[in-house]
């Protein structure tokens, strides 16, 4: 006669339990909506400025705009260059 | 019951039967009707744009990638003082006033002012604090090395319905590949007009377009751009177009051609500069031609670099027409190396008459003179040969020294890669990589589309490309140092029937180092006018071109440099 009792409780304990979780879960996700909304402005944002950055990254680093710089700053292109081909004078052992 | 309760009861049972008909009529009689009405106030479609893939080149520099732009828009009723307004915005969207105040006096509530502003203007106006006016974000397509490479890339412009599409080059090509899917979703919103986030369903997923990663070395295209706009400009060319490839893959190193275009402001440039030259310009090859005839006989066993022309003593007479060499000069000793290394026509109508039509169609269909070159460029132009019955022997006799049969320079950097790759032709390809939205990569690899001629062969006709170089007219350009493997080619112009003797089309194509092949590459100069030969204007702008890669690629010198240079 007392194991109904104690299968009883058990469930009863685990309903309590269930429904503390629930409420627990329900309550925390609740705001869930405008943390969204929040994230995704901020989302938003950050491609924005990903965005503008990768542009202004892409125009600095061209070679077109790196040339036309070095020309204003007065560097000119190398007309004759030096090449070390010949085997070194030196034995190796 | 009296009376009186049995009004009562019938009064209120017909007015719950006129609630319970109205009701009918209203949930079921026009309940799909009045369900899509209340969903079209509830509920909004919205299309997801897919972000259009970047073009890279192989450093992962984005040449083609997206900005972001906004289109200013005014809301006319919220202006007060229109006129003021218009002032105030004059200098800021560089429109005059009289034409932003006939906008802003419409009676309408959105009017767009000005599409594709930058975010530096965006924040100058917003700084105005102008009642009614507004922004909608926009994404362009965006070239930050404008011109360079312009004809392969092609541009973004609308189909249509106003859609973004592709066209020419790769942005035609692959414009499947590279625009992806717009998505679609339907936000739910609330009483007071406000997206319900939790109700975002029925909603497809945008898939953005993929990235395209080139064999195009920037710097490789950089410096070529730069001496072909020289070169063009120095030799008062009508125009100009080059390309360099990697003859062991078939990757296309650099593509250019000059005058070019923006493809930012396409608009701005005559529709006959969006085409890619080096694609679809057809012209009769001239010298460039004989060393894949010359590889042919070579290949068959027909002759050996010192063999003798027997008919070079003097021009050759054929159908009532004499083939003269380019200088009038002859040499009855020459051999077939002497042919090539002074572009020698008549040697080249001999070499002709040992390979025979037959086989001189089938080293040129080999060499996929005639076909498509399968390169991943929209518009390519491959003009075909002639049908065999249709060749009269004065046909093949111009054609082994590359007159009266017309090509592309595509089709002859590609025919060129066989002689560089060990008798291997590849197929010709841009785009080395794609990689898709979620991040997996698809390698292009390399595909040899046939085997016109034998390794052997390929080393014999190299070297006596190299002595070309060394001993031909374009000696004086050549790039001290290095061994490198080349051809002059000068090719007139035929015109209403005849040839065009002062209009020509000077080409120059070789590759470097001979004996391991880094780089294979075409320049062409249309119609130069300080000097018609491919020797005094293509020649050296290959070899400024060649040094510069060659010091690119650190590839040491490996004969003596001399007079310093």
């Amino acid at each position: 006669m007392k194991k109904p009792y104690l299968l009883l409780t058990c469930l009863f304990v685990v309903l309590v339990i269930l429904s503390v979780v629930r409420i627990t879960l329900v309550n925390s996700i609740s705001t869930t909506g405008k943390e969204l909304v929040d994230l995704e402005a901020k989302i938003n944002t950050l491609k924005k400025q990903n965005a503008l950055l990768q542009e202004q990254y892409l125009q600095a680093a061209s070679y077109t705009n790196i040339s036309l710089k070095a020309k204003t700053m007065g560097f000119a292109q190398a007309k004759s260059q030096l090449n070390m081909a010949a085997p070194l004078p030196l034995a190796l052992r | 019951m009296s009376w009186r309760y049995r009004f009562t009861l019938f009064f209120f049972l017909f007015l719950f039967g006129l609630v319970i008909s109205r009701l009918f009529y209203w949930q079921v009689v026009r309940a799909d009707e009045l369900s899509a009405l209340g969903q079209a106030q509830y509920d909004k479609q919205i299309t997801l744009t897919a972000q259009r893939g970047e073009i890279k080149t192989s450093d992962g520099y984005a040449i083609a990638a997206n900005k972001l732009a906004y289109l200013v828009f005014a809301n006319p009723k919220e202006i007060k003082e229109k006129d003021k307004e218009a002032e105030a915005l004059e200098p800021l969207l560089s429109e005059k006033s009289a034409t932003i105040s006939a906008l802003l006096n419409l009676d309408k509530f959105w009017v767009p002012l000005k599409p594709h502003i930058d975010n530096t203007l965006k924040v100058q106006i917003e700084a105005k604090n102008l009642p009614g006016i507004g922004f909608q974000e926009q994404t362009l397509r965006f070239y930050p090395e404008a011109s360079t490479a312009a004809n392969l890339l092609g541009f973004v412009g609308k189909d249509d319905n106003g859609n973004d599409k592709g066209y020419f080059g790769l942005e035609g090509y692959y414009d499947r590949q590279l625009k992806g899917k717009d998505g679609l979703a339907i936000i739910t919103n609330d009483a007071r007009g406000k997206p319900i986030l939790a109700n975002m369903n029925d909603s497809t997923e945008k898939v953005d377009g993929r990235d395209l990663t080139l064999h195009i070395d920037r710097r490789i295209q950089f410096m070529l751009d730069q001496e072909l706009k020289q070169g063009v400009q120095s030799y008062g060319a009508v125009r100009g177009t080059a390309a360099v490839m990697d003859p062991k893959t078939g990757g296309i190193l650099a593509m250019s051609s000059y005058p070019s275009y923006d493809p930012s402001n396409y608009q701005q440039y005559s529709d006959s500069l969006y085409s890619n030259p080096f694609i679809t310009f057809a012209y009769e090859p001239g010298s460039t031609f004989k060393p894949l005839i010359m590889a042919g006989a070579l290949d068959a066993g027909l002759l050996q670099p010192d063999t003798r022309c027997t008919i070079c003593a003097g021009p050759v007479e054929i159908d009532g027409y004499d083939i003269r060499t380019w200088n009038n000069e002859y040499d009855a000793n020459s051999t077939m190396t002497d042919v090539i290394v002074h572009s020698d026509n008549t040697g080249m109508v001999f070499t002709g008459r040992l390979l025979g039509l037959d086989r001189m169609l089938a080293y040129l269909d080999k060499f996929g003179i005639g076909s498509a070159t399968g390169i991943d460029l929209q518009g390519e132009v491959y003009p075909s040969l002639r049908d065999k019955s249709e060749w009269h022997e004065i046909d093949q006799a111009t054609a082994t020294f590359g007159q009266g049969l017309t090509v592309s320079p595509m089709q002859m950097l590609t025919a060129f890669s066989a002689i560089a790759n060990g008798g291997k032709r590849m197929e010709p390809h841009v785009v080395d990589k794609v990689e898709t939205a979620d991040g997996n990569t698809i390698t292009i690899p390399p595909k040899v589309l046939d085997q016109p001629i034998s390794p052997e062969t390929s080393k014999v006709i190299t070297e006596m490309m190299v002595k070309a170089v060394d001993e031909g007219e374009a000696k004086f350009a050549k790039t001290p140092g290095y061994r490198i493997a080349g051809k002059t080619g000068t090719a007139q112009i035929p015109v209403e029937g005849h040839y065009d003797a002062n209009k020509t089309i000077a080409s120059f194509i070789g590759f470097a180092p001979a004996d391991n092949p880094q780089f294979l590459m075409m320049v062409v100069i249309d119609r130069p006018t300080s000097s018609i030969y491919g020797a005094e204007t293509a020649a050296p702008v290959f070899f400024k071109a060649a040094k510069n890669i060659l010091s690119y690629y650190g590839i040491p010198p490996t004969e003596p440099v001399t007079d310093g240079k």
